[in-house]
């Protein structure tokens, strides 16, 4: 086989050669295309599998962990909550309106797989500066898939996050989480129980769309790449989704199915042969019995992303009653294969074995890389010149950075009431469904901080943790569990290599001290474009609950004449990354001082006396404070024209990081009682202002309410615009 | 007598659970769940086409389930007198089916819009009873296709005839707007001529509930029962 052709598969020599030499004979064309679909960092982690294996992932509630289509969590009686996150960065870039749109699709199915109805979904979302023509193109086109995607098949969507930043110009990350309810005794896995059993295919005709698409997600890109690798995205159909998220759950709930496994990244491969590997069987299937949109070959079927498929496996005797109810929902339905003793991947074309592979040398011998990483250098602190700014320029400052400023734009174009079970849309610091037909509700939350990560990756990933932790908290959620997308540039950079070991690292320990395992998750590697490497972005993505929904609490301002009051601790001037980067202080990544050491058991001391007072109904609202310190939470918190009067030793203050930072809002009658209860526990509180009507005043200060308001809330649509 | 009422699920609707939800909360009576390919209706008060994307939306919203089997007998329950509420894509069928005047085009941002919004009922009618006039109510919306359009004719006609059950209209805080999706005179909802067929595009069904950010979307269903 010659060295072009097996290059353009994505695999180097040397894998090539393992390949080789454990089936001593050559591959044929439909072979190397399935290692090329297997071997990649999308499908086999071969890169960041020595790490991932490291966080912790089990504890009493986790029902599964990774390595299925979404992790499960118990929330007592028989309900369980799916969920997970993946990315769909490359296309989105070359195509923002179906790369989001499918990143959608994709991990909606990755939940109704496991069996459980999808109940919410959140997307993070990053772009390039948005001076540039092409990052409105993008922003444009992301906003809009993912919302065509949820809106039709109706899932709400509940929140996330959108930030700007210029090393995302050529590489913007979108990140789509679904959250689904299953019940306990009625989940469904990819293993196959029954050698015999028959391989159906169920969902959407096969095409020429996506193929490669795996690879694609695996490599580095340079801009002319872009219309090249435009066929390689994936066109999504909602309304074939939304058919075949009922078709499923009403086959699902019907026993009539054995195991399921969604068509995702590299298709009928990649599913198929993870069915083998987790049944510890074979299979056997007939590509001429595959759906097919237009003529296909064998290779082309192989490795199509085609959207809106599934394979699964049922009993012989149900295969009338499987049709049927498939025939309902208009759903394309066809037995291609069967579950065979062999332990080995066959797939016949034209009554000729084109594939013929052990599962073990597809799976267990896949590339795993110790790759050489570099631990950063130790930074020298120093003090920063803050006399020259005012407080009117900082708050102009925030209010002309997108990052800062109100997001309807983007919530808006996304439904988040649909399904009647919403309870706290986008917009606030995490967003709430309730469990139909229960007192139960799950919070979630998505959160990274790339510049903390920059500055130092192991801290950074702490405070990442803690904010999808405090988010929850604010809301009286009991944080549970976690799922990851780890964006990240070229790890044969040891540089980049070394941020991706040490965040994982700074995951792994604040996980373990929340008790909040990561049961499922993704990795996006080789997102850099003409040598730019993205920061780094280990997203998370939090998830918790209450059950009893009576308790959460707001994140907007209740009352009039309510007193504001701040828990935490502030991380000063010299030590807010954020402050230092969009006060315009500090610019250059070097320039910055090392992050202050992350207390994790102070965290957890502050969140439960946060979780304690809500219970006791003494916390009217809660906010988180992060990017933007104080002033940007007290913002979040206006509702119906309330404002806030604060004085502080130096307004610098209020725009500060925190580690354990709250805004709350408590009424005066209790103020004695939360003091009190604060003092008992140690935990130290800043009475700062009170609620007023239609007003901002800082230090005696006098600001226009409506003047600031109005830029908070309608300047993003004119900025992207 | 106890209040007797269906909800149809086309392929795509997304709605007809909160909607049955919602009839079964409110009403305490018989909700029937009834799939677009039955021929026969139960005798009911009230029939809701509940709001999504019924067969994705294609060709254009609505059209394609205004032809499914069961519309002959929707048809038929309208003319016997008994109430028919379209929600949303309910609404946008019940144009397309021609029970209701005038279409439903794209917002005049031409984006789709899913947030709270206010509206105020106009003409009175036997789906707005229970709502006081000035009263502004606080109802969800998620359309694309929800900017309501007719010629100066028929407008003319849904005004002399009373036919305009709700509009949109400011909320009481400020950045609430006037008019969200540009329609015309800021129609929200209209009635047929006889007012027993509703069509609106804000989302009762997920206005009633006690966690519900607003409870606004009960009135409807309580004037009906009044």
């Amino acid at each position: 086989m010659n060295e072009e052709l097996i290059l353009q598969h994505g695999l180097t020599l040397d894998e090539f050669q393992v390949i080789r030499k454990y089936l001593n004979r050559d591959l044929s064309i439909e072979e190397l295309g399935i290692f090329s679909a297997m071997w990649n960092e999308h499908c086999c982690y071969k890169t960041s599998k020595k790490w991932l294996k490291k966080l912790p992932t089990d504890n009493e509630i986790v029902i599964q962990g990774p390595g299925e289509n979404a992790g499960v969590i118990d929330l007592q009686d028989n309900d369980g909550i799916a969920f997970k996150i993946e990315s769909h960065n490359h296309p989105s870039y070359i195509e923002p309106f179906n790369g989001s749109a499918t990143g959608v699709g994709g991990i909606l199915r990755d939940i109704f797989t496991m069996g459980a109805r999808p109940i919410a979904t959140l997307d993070s979302i990053r772009f390039g500066l948005i001076e540039t023509e092409k990052t409105k193109y993008l922003l444009n086109g992301v906003v809009h898939g993912i919302g065509h995607y949820g809106n039709c098949i109706g899932i709400p969507n509940i929140g996330g996050e959108c930030e700007f930043e210029t090393t995302y110009d050529f590489n913007n990350l979108v990140n789509a989480m679904a959250v689904g309810h299953v019940q306990k005794d009625k989940i469904f896995y990819s293993k196959p129980k029954s050698i015999g059993g028959l391989i159906v295919y169920i969902g959407s005709k096969t095409g020429k769309d996506g193929i490669h698409g795996a690879s694609m997600a695996s490599d580095v890109f340079s801009e002319e790449d872009e219309d090249e690798k435009r066929p390689s995205v994936q066109v999504g159909d909602p309304f074939m989704e939304k058919l075949l998220m009922e078709g499923c759950l009403e086959l699902m709930s019907s026993g009539l199915i054995e195991s399921m496994q969604d068509m995702g990244a590299a298709g009928i491969t990649s599913s198929s042969v993870e069915m083998a590997s987790k049944g510890n069987v074979g299979v056997y299937i007939n590509l001429d019995k595959v759906p097919l949109r237009q003529p296909l070959s064998a290779y082309e079927i192989l490795l199509s992303e085609s959207q809106e498929r599934m394979l699964a496996v049922i009993d012989k005797k149900n295969n009338h009653k499987v049709r049927e109810i498939l025939q309902k929902w208009q759903i394309d339905y066809e037995v291609i294969g069967e579950i065979t003793d062999t332990k080995r991947v066959v797939f016949e074309s034209n009554n000729k074995k084109v594939v013929d592979l052990p599962v073990e040398i597809i799976v267990d011998d896949a590339p795993e890389y110790d790759r050489e990483f570099y631990i950063p250098r130790k930074r020298k602190n120093k003090d920063f010149d803050f006399s020259k700014i005012k407080l009117e320029d900082m708050i102009i400052n925030l209010l002309t950075n997108l990052n800062y400023l109100d997001k309807s734009w983007v919530f808006d174009q996304y439904d988040s009431t649909v399904m009647g079970d919403t309870i706290r849309e986008p917009g606030q610091s995490s967003g709430i469904v309730k469990i139909h037909g229960t007192q139960k509700v799950i919070g979630a939350s998505t959160d990274c901080n790339p510049l903390y990560i920059r500055i130092n990756p192991y801290e950074g990933m702490k405070y990442t943790v803690a904010e999808s932790y405090r988010n929850l908290i604010a809301c009286n959620i009991n944080p549970l569990a976690i799922t990851n997308n780890l964006n990240f540039a070229s790890p044969l950079d040891p540089n980049i290599m070394g941020e991706l070991v040490l965040s994982i690292n700074g995951l792994k320990t604040a996980a373990i001290k929340f008790n909040t395992p990561i049961v499922s998750g993704n990795v996006s590697l080789y997102n850099q474009t003409n040598e730019i490497p993205i920061k780094p972005t280990p997203v998370i993505g939090m998830v918790g609950s209450n059950m009893d929904l009576n308790k959460i609490n707001t994140n907007k301002f209740c009352e009039i004449g309510n007193k504001i009051l701040i828990l935490g601790k502030q991380l000063t001037k010299n030590f807010s990354p954020y402050l230092l980067q969009d006060q315009k202080i500090a610019f250059n990544i070097c320039e910055f001082n090392d992050l202050e050491v992350l207390d994790l058991d102070f965290e957890k001391k502050i969140a439960n006396c946060v979780l304690e007072l809500s219970d006791l109904k003494c916390i009217m609202s809660c906010n988180d404070i992060s990017r933007g310190g104080i002033f940007s939470a007290l913002l979040k918190m206006q509702y119906k024209d309330m404002g806030f009067r604060v004085k502080v030793p130096d307004p610098i203050d209020l725009f500060c990081e925190y580690s354990a930072g709250y805004v709350i809002e408590i009424r005066s009658k209790d103020f004695e009682e939360v003091t009190s209860f604060l003092t008992k526990k140690g935990a130290e509180y800043h009475e700062i202002g009170e609620i007023i009507k239609e007003g901002i005043e800082i230090n005696s200060k006098k600001f226009d309410y409506f003047d600031i308001m109005n830029k908070y809330r309608n300047d993003f649509e004119k900025i992207i615009s | 007598m106890s209040f007797k009422s269906a909800v149809i699920t086309f392929p795509g609707s997304n709605c007809d659970r909160d909607a049955l939800c919602y009839l079964k909360d409110l009403t305490k009576g018989e909700v029937h769940n009834i799939w677009h390919e039955e021929t026969s209706l139960p005798k009911v008060d009230l029939v809701i086409l509940p709001g999504g994307f019924s067969f994705g939306d294609y060709l254009r919203s609505g059209a394609m389930a205004s032809k499914s089997k069961i519309i002959d007998e929707v048809v038929k329950h309208a003319n016997d007198n008994r109430y028919l509420l379209g929600i949303c894509n309910g609404f946008q069928i019940l144009t397309e089916i021609g029970l209701l005047e005038g279409a439903l085009i794209r917002n005049k941002k031409l984006k789709f819009l899913g947030k709270n919004c206010f509206i105020k009922k106009k003409f009175k009618n036997n789906f707005n009873l229970s709502i006081k006039d000035n009263q502004i109510l606080q109802i969800p919306v998620a359309h694309n296709e929800g900017n309501f359009y007719c010629d100066t004719e028929t407008l003319n006609l849904l005004k002399n005839n009373e036919q305009i059950a709700f509009e949109y209209c400011k909320g009481e805080f400020s950045n609430t707007e006037e008019n969200i999706n540009g329609s015309i005179e800021a129609i929200a909802g209209i009635t047929n001529k006889k007012k027993n067929v509703l069509g609106m595009m804000p989302h009762p069904e997920r206005a009633y509930s006690d966690f519900h950010q607003s409870q606004d979307g009960r009135l409807i269903i309580e004037s009906l029962i009044s």
